[in-house]
């Protein structure tokens, strides 16, 4: 997002292609962001629009048996991902990036109590004896809210916030400098989605971890980021700091998204649905993405060449009647 | 006039190995014609098994399901057929709801069918015209719901639960596994059919903006037990209890100039296996003292408004 | 298989990789099935299995050991138990197309006419285990408790022994011949059959499609024909397959052991360990009856894998 020469991480025309049966899926046409030393970046879409698929390929675990094609460039600290060799990857998963899932009970090996998991990753990559494992394990449990006496069971005697808690200390045991984050609090209830995001962002505060947070939820962007990239069948359709979204959202999809969310502090009869259903990623369009549910078309939308408009400064959406 | 639903000390209990699970625990509360109740709460607080006990998917444990002042846990088979054709029930997944083995046609056809009294093209006809109602295009109605989006899916379920013209449909989390656009269609039709049908809804839900949305009156549960009831406009604006207050304030806003506080609750849920007198919201609760071992009973504070608390004088002095 | 090998070409080469658009239309050409078909209906099976040709050469294959099977009194070129002892231990000629054995009958004549109690002692045996299996899989599945306790308790106790030595204990007490045999073998599949089927069951009793079947009005039995068994069936369809080729094989282990076929019967796996002795210097006498085992095991094992395709709707594409 800041366009400084200084960032950590950027994604430049990132480009993902799936085959699925006898068809290409166009998983991530064309991505490209970057992220500063300690910001915190959100990917917001619905099922389907590539955010997790983005993060994958940033590491490097995108299944291999079905993809494609990977094309594009993922630059960490000016290196590029997709060219790094095995023992560069080693080096940079876990240490330099680290990644908390989605679902916390498929996260953690249920054979092995948590402090021996998250000891493990810390003696690997820093090559230190297993006393001094385990003493930075039991400190990153009490960071995250566990108390030693617990270091010794196993994942199954933990409840799921717990457990996400056990993740994100697994994550952050080798203090990396960026965090990608899947949908961290989707399958917790919203009292304990509370409590881990509070975590999640005092402990971001506290070690100056740069983040991106995928998420469906805005409620969680807005709480969260500094900035904020709006995905939408594969493709990054609006972007810039959490107020240009939040307060000026341009795309017509970005605002179709704010206008469809049930608003507690007002009293609507009816809520404003987007019409139809997201295209196809296994057809490749001449025309706007949004265009078959989009309000605003007209013909010229036919035939767009996916331009990103600059707005304001850093605000950019794609769609070019966005000024009128 | 009488309500068209009536819980009174519902219970339903499940045995399991480590012993008895009290996931609906003396619960009671009505339903009015062509209103909306709204049934909230996280995970593990027994609101799907309330909502299955009263339609007698779940042989309840105790208490009395009065429909139309009659009372469901006593019905014979045959009452029970009539019952059943009566209330419906729309479910969460949209995945696990549809048999992958039929058809569109098949799966909204299969309750009139049952009845046996429709000839196979008058079925076919209702079935265009439910398929109409919801808003399905009618060259699916031979797909099956593997080839269907989830949106798609859930109208086809919410098709089969009007196929028999219910009065009272149990909708169990039906938009929670749905993007946020599509979440907004299934909402506004099933208003609108509330509207043209006279439809009553008991609305199962963990999100809040949702429930607000579409309900009149809601009910909070925590751990098997109801801990607050209101009318919508007073819940939300005077929630009482603390775990509703604790609820409300968790909820991300997407309002960035105006982020709330949030109380956040210590710990986590308690296990609901035999869980004792005590209040069983006492160990996550800021304001438990010893009196809340007594255990709370749901009490009118003000009309229309129950809450299962016994310090909420206290708590809500300054509001 | 050739589908599977020209989707691996097919990924190696780069040009095919945006050749998204013709893709799409070869699938719908052949995933999509007329409209008026239904899983599970005999005639969508039939399509799609006559449309996956791995399945057609199983076919092919099974149809033809099944017709030499008939024809054999025909066409065999010798009585299958005709000892002609100048003849023994010929390789494969003229007049013995697959050689001769040890004693000097006819080893094309024995493997035809083997056909009918390798594929009889199977096919029955499976059909016995798969009935009794089914059955009280589904019982204990969709009934659960005691029944459920009772039932899976009891067929621990064949689980407990092997395969083999089981059949043996029943054919010690029932006695020799292909019937006990047949019973033998489909006494001891029955659990293999029962726990599968529950595994299943108690996977789709939990769908909320069930409690969906309920809250309509679909009485139990309607629920367990229409909804369960359905879409609980089509793992135990290629276990049926795989157990005809497995009996056949266990069958002939029986023969050899002296308490299935007898002599001179020309059962394939008796014939097998009965050539072993000669393996090294008559291989063919083992060979013969080698391919034709391998051959129906194949062809089994080729149709049951398209029958769990065809009867699974997810599997269109």
């Amino acid at each position: 997002m800041s366009e400084n020469k200084t960032a950590l991480f950027s994604v430049r025309d990132l480009v993902v292609e799936y085959h699925s049966g006898q068809s290409i899926i166009h998983a991530v046409n064309g991505v490209s962001f970057s992220l500063g030393v300690g910001e915190t970046l959100g990917l917001v879409g619905e099922t389907g629009a590539g955010k997790t698929t983005i993060a994958k390929a940033a590491l490097r675990i995108l299944p291999d048996h079905s993809v494609e094609r990977v094309g594009g460039e993922i630059l960490f600290e000016g290196k590029n991902v997709l060219d790094m060799g095995d023992a560069e990857l080693r080096d940079l998963r876990g240490k330099k990036i680290s990644m908390i899932f989605q679902d916390p009970m498929t996260a953690l090996n249920p054979v092995k109590t948590v402090i021996s998991q998250i000891a493990e990753g810390y003696k690997i990559h820093h090559n230190c004896s297993k006393a001094e494992a385990n003493q930075q394990a039991i400190k990153m449990l009490e960071m995250v809210g566990i108390g030693a006496d617990r270091a010794d069971e196993y994942p199954h005697q933990f409840s799921g916030g717990m457990k996400q808690r056990v993740v994100i200390a697994l994550a952050l045991a080798c203090s990396p400098q960026l965090l990608i984050a899947d949908e961290p609090t989707t399958a917790l209830d919203v009292t304990i989605q509370a409590q881990v995001l509070d975590l999640i962002k005092g402990l971001r505060n506290e070690l100056g971890t740069a983040m991106i947070l995928i998420t469906h939820d805005l409620g969680i962007v807005a709480d969260v980021c500094d900035y904020v990239c709006v995905i939408y069948a594969g493709r990054i359709i609006e972007s810039g700091t959490k107020e240009d979204i939040f307060d000026n959202p341009a795309h017509p999809y970005t605002k179709g998204l704010f206008a469809a969310l049930p608003d507690l502090d007002k009293n609507v009869r009816r809520l404003s649905p987007i019409e139809g259903l997201p295209p196809d990623p296994s057809q490749v369009r001449d025309e706007c993405d949004f265009y078959q549910r989009c309000p605003h078309r007209c013909d010229k939308c036919l035939a767009y060449d996916r331009e990103m408009i600059e707005l304001s400064p850093g605000h950019f959406s794609r769609c070019w009647r966005t000024e009128e | 006039m009488a309500p068209l639903i009536e819980v009174k000390n519902l219970k339903k209990y499940f045995k399991s190995a480590a012993g008895m699970v009290h996931a609906v625990d003396d619960i009671s509360f009505s339903i009015e014609e062509g209103e909306t109740v709204g049934l909230v709460g996280e995970s593990g607080c027994g609101k799907s098994t309330l909502g299955r006990t009263l339609i007698h998917l779940n042989e309840s444990t105790g208490g009395q399901i009065l429909y139309r002042g009659q009372d469901v846990t006593k019905l014979n088979k045959k009452q029970l057929v009539d019952f059943r054709r009566d209330v419906q029930m729309i479910f969460q997944d949209p995945f696990s709801s549809l048999d992958p083995r039929q058809t569109v046609q098949d799966i909204i056809e299969e309750p009139i069918r049952l009845t046996g009294r429709l000839s196979k093209g008058e079925l076919k006809e209702k079935v265009i015209d439910l398929m109409d109602t919801v808003g399905i295009e009618k060259r699916l109605r031979m797909s099956y719901p593997h080839e269907l989006d989830g949106g798609r899916r859930q109208r086809v379920g919410i098709a089969r639960a009007l196929a028999l013209d219910p009065k009272f449909i149990v909708c169990d989390e039906p938009v929670s596994a749905l993007d946020v656009s599509i979440q907004a269609q299934i909402l506004n039709l099933l208003m609108d059919l509330q509207e043209t049908r006279g439809l009553t809804y008991l609305f199962i839900t963990h999100d809040m903006s949702v429930v607000k949305h579409i309900s009149n009156q809601i009910c909070v549960m925590y751990l098997g037990q109801m801990v607050e009831k209101a009318e919508k406009e007073e819940l939300f604006a005077r929630p009482l209890h603390p775990y509703t207050k604790a609820l409300l304030s968790a909820i991300p806003t997407t309002d960035i100039h105006h982020q709330k506080k949030r109380i956040l609750l210590k710990g986590e849920i308690k296990s609901p296996i035999n869980p004792g007198p005590a209040c069983r919201f006492a160990s996550r609760c800021i304001y438990a003292n010893e009196s809340c071992q007594q255990g709370a009973r749901l009490h009118e504070v003000s009309p229309g408004h129950f809450v299962a608390c016994n310090r909420v004088d206290e708590i809500n002095k300054d509001a | 298989m050739a589908e599977l090998l020209k989707e691996k070409t097919e990924k190696k080469n780069p040009e095919h990789g945006h050749g998204g658009y013709h893709k799409g239309e070869n699938r719908h050409r052949h995933g999509r099935k007329p409209e008026s078909l239904k899983p599970g209906s005999l005639k969508y099976v039939w399509n799609s299995v006559s449309h996956n040709k791995s399945a057609v050469i199983g076919m092919v294959l099974l149809a033809a050991i099944v017709i030499l099977c008939i024809l054999s009194p025909y066409i065999c070129p010798w009585p299958y138990s005709k000892m002609n002892m100048p003849h023994a231990y010929q390789g494969p000629n003229l007049t013995h197309l697959l050689g001769t054995d040890h004693i000097g009958r006819d080893l094309l004549s024995r493997v035809l006419y083997g056909a009918r109690y390798t594929l009889i002692i199977g096919i029955t045996a499976t059909v016995i285990s798969a009935v009794l299996g089914i059955l009280m899989g589904a019982i204990a599945g969709y009934f659960g408790g005691f029944i459920d306790s009772c039932l899976m308790r009891f067929l621990d106790i064949f689980q407990a022994f092997p395969t083999l030595i089981l059949a043996m204990a029943f054919c010690a007490i029932f006695g020799k011949g292909v019937d006990k045999c047949i019973w033998a073998l489909g006494i001891t599949g029955i659990p293999g059959f029962a726990r599968l089927m529950r595994a299943n069951i108690l996977r789709v009793v939990n769908m909320e499609y069930i409690e969906a079947a309920r809250t309509i009005n679909c009485p139990t039995w309607r629920i367990i024909a229409q909804h369960i068994i359905p879409n609980a069936i089509s793992p135990i369809i290629v276990e049926i397959a795989m157990t005809v080729s497995r009996n056949g094989l266990t069958s002939s282990s029986l023969s050899f052991l002296g308490m299935g076929v007898q002599e001179p019967k020309p059962e394939w796996g008796a014939m097998l360990s009965a050539s072993r002795d000669f393996i090294r210097d008559y291989p063919h006498m083992v060979i013969a009856p080698g391919i034709f085992i391998v051959i129906t095991v194949l062809s089994f094992n080729l149709i049951g894998d398209a029958f769990r395709d065809a009867l699974d709707p997810k599997f269109k594409d």
